[in-house]
């Protein structure tokens, strides 16, 4: 008896190992040693901002892409957190790390506020909810708190900072201290993709209603999933302070939002990657495009609309879908064959 | 009584979908409700599932008054429901399906933890994957199943919240003879092997007739009668209105 239950959980072991394989974090390894690189195939300042937009991609990809909620108000993360820095930095004459972690924190408490607010709504209810939240932001910082955030001329005059006694004025540097942060933030969202929680938002996206009936409180979920978006928007706010050396008052702007949206479904919502691929092909065409002609926008535009026929589903969603497909012909044949030899 | 409403109702604006209908079931006991579409079968599931607040009445679980659970919370005392039409997570394995509901009982706000640690939960998905007969696809994506496939694959993953009570909604619709007879065997099975309480409203009368110990025949949200299979097929105020005169 004892004997048997042995074979039938080494039987089971078995199954296992090819169904729930240990994951391996060679994406996230292989991706730094491409950004390692980055810097001397394109600019420093433009791989710069890649990997800025980047983080906040990686973070609004885990509310749209894995959670399936639309939120067109993260202006409001972004911009705030890059505010809260600025502010901390130039009021306060606070370290790098102090303006980092305000950013963030600031972030995630607006998140929550938002989110005990709108979360319930569903669809576009949510959508127009953040983009009034992110709106109202906005012209808070433009007019009744001009005196602290100075307006449409956005926040100037924030020191230089210095980490180790190596100058982030300099571009080089500058990446490479953004390029460790966004390493680590890719690990983050990888370990949160692999883990229990992860599986669960791509459970919520994928049928609400089932996931509330196996027990899920979808509402935390949707919740927790806001806030942690704001986490990264947060962050990536506050190095774009950082880079800048100032605060642009379009931070806050919804344009800012829509241009995350962009990035996301160019790059391919749901998908590891697609946020850092859809941010660095958007950037890269308006950095190029923007030198050839002052009317970038309208090419930068048909050619996000030429992407979008190519790839469906955006540039790697398009590519994991095509081996999803190669995958299930193999898995066909396969049980097939063992149909035949039996 | 293990489950039972008591004077049950729920009104849609001017309209009685269930009214005060009590409804009770046995531990280990497999119970249909009949009645002809309209009648309020699925709406007195979603009163017991916590899908809806009744307008009047209270569902009780164990002893304990349940009427204002949410879903959510009334799954996780035990009870569990399929849908009519077949709720997956189309776009996950066939295995990521079931391991999704089996974690509901263990961790989920877990950020750090990969499930790959989840021993256990994945070895109890795999056990389910073989009793509703799915093992061999275990990889293949949901989306891709058959229509059969998908209702089974439904039926394993309310069994991986480990239920008490299974609540099954037309899980028979639309499948073939062959399928609709190999379903009422697993249900059946369930039923009897591991003492699983089940609750299944049927259409298919030749499955309703043949593995129910109870029948509760529903008409126009109303309660018509009770009893056993027998008993309900020989009233003649059934006959008249679900199952037809002649």
């Amino acid at each position: 008896m004892e004997g048997r239950e042995t074979e039938r959980k080494a039987e089971l072991e078995k199954m296992l190992q090819d169904t729930e394989p240990k994951p391996k974090t060679t994406i996230v390894w292989g991706t730094g040693l491409v950004l390692l690189v980055l810097p001397f195939i394109i600019s420093a300042p433009l791989a710069t901002e890649i990997l800025i937009w980047g983080i906040f991609g990686l973070g609004f990809n885990l509310l749209l892409g894995y959670t399936g909620v639309l939120s067109f108000g993260h202006a409001a993360y972004f911009g705030l957190g890059a505010y809260s820095c600025g502010l901390a930095l130039r009021y306060w004459q606070a370290s790098i790390w102090t303006g980092l972690l305000l950013g963030i924190v600031s972030s995630m408490i607006l998140a929550c506020f938002i989110g005990a607010l709108a979360i319930r709504k569903r669809g576009v209810y949510f959508a127009m909810i953040s983009l009034a939240f992110g709106q109202m932001l906005y012209f808070l910082a433009l007019s009744p708190l001009k005196q602290i955030t100075r307006g449409e001329d956005g926040l100037t005059h924030i020191p230089m900072l210095q980490i180790l006694s190596i100058s982030l004025n300099r571009p080089r540097p500058l990446y490479y201290f953004v390029m460790v942060i966004t390493v680590l933030m890719l690990y983050l969202t990888w370990r949160i993709l692999q883990s229990p929680f992860g599986k669960l938002l791509q459970a919520f996206r994928e049928n609400e209603e089932r996931a509330k009936a196996c027990g899920f409180n979808t509402t935390r979920v949707k919740f927790l999933s806001l806030v942690l978006s704001a986490l990264y928007g947060g962050l990536a706010g506050a190095l774009n302070t950082i880079y800048l050396g100032y605060v642009p008052l379009s931070t806050l702007f919804w344009l800012t939002s829509g241009t995350m949206v962009m990035m996301t479904i160019l790059g391919g919502k749901g998908t590891f990657l697609g946020p850092l691929i859809g941010a660095g092909v958007f950037l890269f065409l308006q950095n190029t495009i923007s030198l050839l002609t002052p009317r970038w926008e309208l090419f930068v535009g048909a050619i996000f609309v030429f992407i979008i026929l190519l790839f469906p589903a955006g540039i790697m969603g398009t590519l994991r879908d095509k081996y999803t497909s190669y995958r299930m012909v193999k898995l066909k044949k396969q049980i097939e064959s063992s149909g035949d030899s039996i | 009584m293990f489950l039972k409403t008591e004077k049950v109702s729920k009104y849609f604006g001017g309209l009685k979908a269930v009214d005060q209908v009590d409804f009770n079931l046995k531990k280990g006991q497999l119970k249909s409700i009949i009645g002809p579409n309209g009648a309020g079968k699925t709406t007195l599931f979603n009163l017991i599932a916590g899908v809806y607040l009744p307008t009047h009445g209270k569902v009780f679980f164990k002893e304990r008054d349940i009427t204002r659970f949410p879903l959510h919370q009334v799954s996780h005392l035990g009870i569990t429901k399929t849908y009519q039409i077949t709720h997956i997570f189309p776009s996950l394995t066939v295995f990521e399906n079931i391991r999704i509901a089996a974690q509901s009982r263990e961790t989920s706000f877990n950020f750090w933890k990969t499930t790959y640690s989840l021993r256990e939960v994945n070895q109890r998905a795999l056990n389910i994957l073989e009793q509703v007969e799915l093992i061999e696809k275990r990889n293949w994506f949901a989306a891709t199943l058959s229509h059969g496939e998908r209702r089974y694959l439904e039926i394993g993953i309310a069994l991986a919240t480990q239920p008490e009570v299974l609540l099954l909604d037309e899980p028979t619709a639309g499948m073939s003879c062959a399928e609709t007879n190999l379903c009422a065997e697993l249900i059946q099975k369930l039923n009897q092997e591991i003492q699983l309480s089940v609750v299944l409203v049927e259409h298919d009368m030749s499955v309703v007739m043949g593995i129910s110990e109870e029948i509760l025949v529903l008409n126009e949200g109303r309660a018509l009668a009770e009893g056993t299979p027998q008993q309900v097929s020989d009233n003649e105020e059934v006959q008249r209105v679900y199952l037809g005169e002649g």
